[in-house]
């Protein structure tokens, strides 16, 4: 079945692109994807940087924002070239089928909102995990079944990134509650 | 011309989308975070050779009705290996699990092993759960060094997810927590764009260090594996993703 689907998009890939086109639908689906990753991971990130009482937390969060806001820059660019849209179709995009399931929901960024003190650090590290184990799938994606080396570049990258600091969110984790 | 090549395209992306939503969803769900099960320990670098779970941590999915860390099966076996020397947390007779969540099953029940003991049942009665969970769980008299399975029951398929945490549960009621709370740092909230070349010396917070920089810190050296500003608690043995032993 996968296969099958496969080469139908290796055939229409053959017939729509030019000569220079050097991506595949995986490229597209990574960068679509990606952004809107970005957009709910900096819901998360701008509130944590302000507020965290742990300035590693902070400190980590600050640099999240800004790395975001580099590698969003460079997706929107690229996907411009590409002529296709920044955002998924949303019956096709991260949403179909999958009901939301690996999204943050407009209900998760309110509970992290409301959440005071250590409760509020605890629920920021532990949605940002989530969200980056996310992130990382989508990349790793991308680094197999991508076409366009500077995406895949960048996927390769970011997973690089995004897995150095679930590590050191980890850390943070299991020595803020070790013995609670 | 281009848009006979745009329409191709977006059909494309039509087919691999939902051959992607297809695929990718096989691969997510949760795990717990703290205090760290096995598939924690293994994602933060505390226990090395761990295989493909440093990436996904929230994959350990089986059939229901598991004993074993990894829930049955042939994948990520590792975590079923005691020979592996699995880091202990230290605890007292309440213990709060949490969960981190990268997709909000619905949910029958979140239960609490320890060997054949059943420790506590969360019934959520098929709810999806919010952005993150946690339980406080009484260890029932239980003492020393000790294995919790967790099984997170999910309600609309045959499976749940499974992570094992390594405890030595002291004796008496509540154990307050020596209380980490961070030194006052003033909030940095950008780090420093510019690159200075490798320091070196004793480890200092505040410092900015690139990967190669050399530095000792309790009489022993470091070497930066990640550009970093150091913070108090990011000393090197603290940070084994910041810093490696030379």
């Amino acid at each position: 079945m996968r296969s099958a689907l496969l080469v139908v998009v290796m055939i229409l890939a053959g017939c729509g692109s030019a000569p220079a086109e050097q991506h595949n639908s995986t490229d597209v689906m990574f960068l679509q994807m990606s952004l809107e990753y970005i957009a709910q991971g900096d819901r998360v990130a701008e509130p944590s940087a302000q507020r965290a009482g742990d300035a590693r937390v902070r400190v980590l969060t600050a640099e999240l924002h800004e790395q975001w806001a580099r590698e969003s820059t460079q997706m929107r660019g690229w996907l411009g070239d590409w002529k296709q849209p920044v955002e998924a179709d949303p019956d096709t995009g991260v949403h179909a089928g999958h009901g939301d399931l690996h999204s943050l929901r407009a209900s998760d960024i309110a509970e992290l909102t409301a959440a005071k003190g250590d409760d509020f650090d605890r629920t920021a590290v532990n949605m940002l995990l989530g969200h980056l184990h996310n992130v990382v799938q989508v990349a790793r994606m991308e680094a197999t079944g991508g076409r366009d080396p500077r995406a895949k570049a960048l996927a390769e990258a970011m997973t690089a990134t995004r897995q150095e600091q679930i590590r050191r969110l980890l850390t943070l984790q299991a020595a803020a509650t070790m013995g609670s | 011309m281009r848009r006979r090549i745009t329409l191709p395209l977006l059909s494309i992306a039509a087919v691999t989308a939902s051959l992607f939503v297809a695929v990718v969803p096989a691969s997510a769900h949760g795990y717990i975070s703290s205090p760290p099960s096995r598939q924690a320990n293994c994602a933060s670098g505390a226990v090395a050779n761990c295989g493909d779970i440093v990436y996904e941590p929230q994959s350990v999915e089986a059939p229901k009705g598991s004993k074993q860390c990894n829930g049955g099966g042939s994948r990520f076996t590792v975590l079923n290996d005691t020979s592996k020397n699995w880091p202990v947390a230290t605890v007292g007779q309440s213990v709060t699990f949490n969960w981190v969540l990268t997709a909000r099953h619905s949910t029958t029940t979140w239960e609490y092993f320890i060997g054949n003991t059943l420790l506590a049942s969360f019934n959520d009665g098929g709810a999806q759960p919010g952005a993150t969970k946690s339980h406080t769980v009484s260890m029932g008299g239980f003492s020393g060094r000790q294995t919790v399975l967790a099984r997170w029951n999910i309600a609309d398929t045959v499976n749940a997810f499974y992570a094992c945490v390594d405890l030595n549960i002291g004796g008496g009621g509540t154990t307050t927590p020596p209380t980490t709370t961070p030194p006052t740092t003033p909030p940095t909230t950008t780090p420093p764009t510019t690159t200075p070349p490798p320091a070196s010396g004793t480890w200092a917070a505040g410092t900015a260090y690139v990967p190669g920089s050399l530095v000792t810190y309790g009489g022993l050296s470091y070497r930066c594996r990640q550009a970093h500003t150091a913070l108090a608690g990011w000393e090197p043995p603290n940070v084994p993703a910041l810093w490696e032993r030379v």
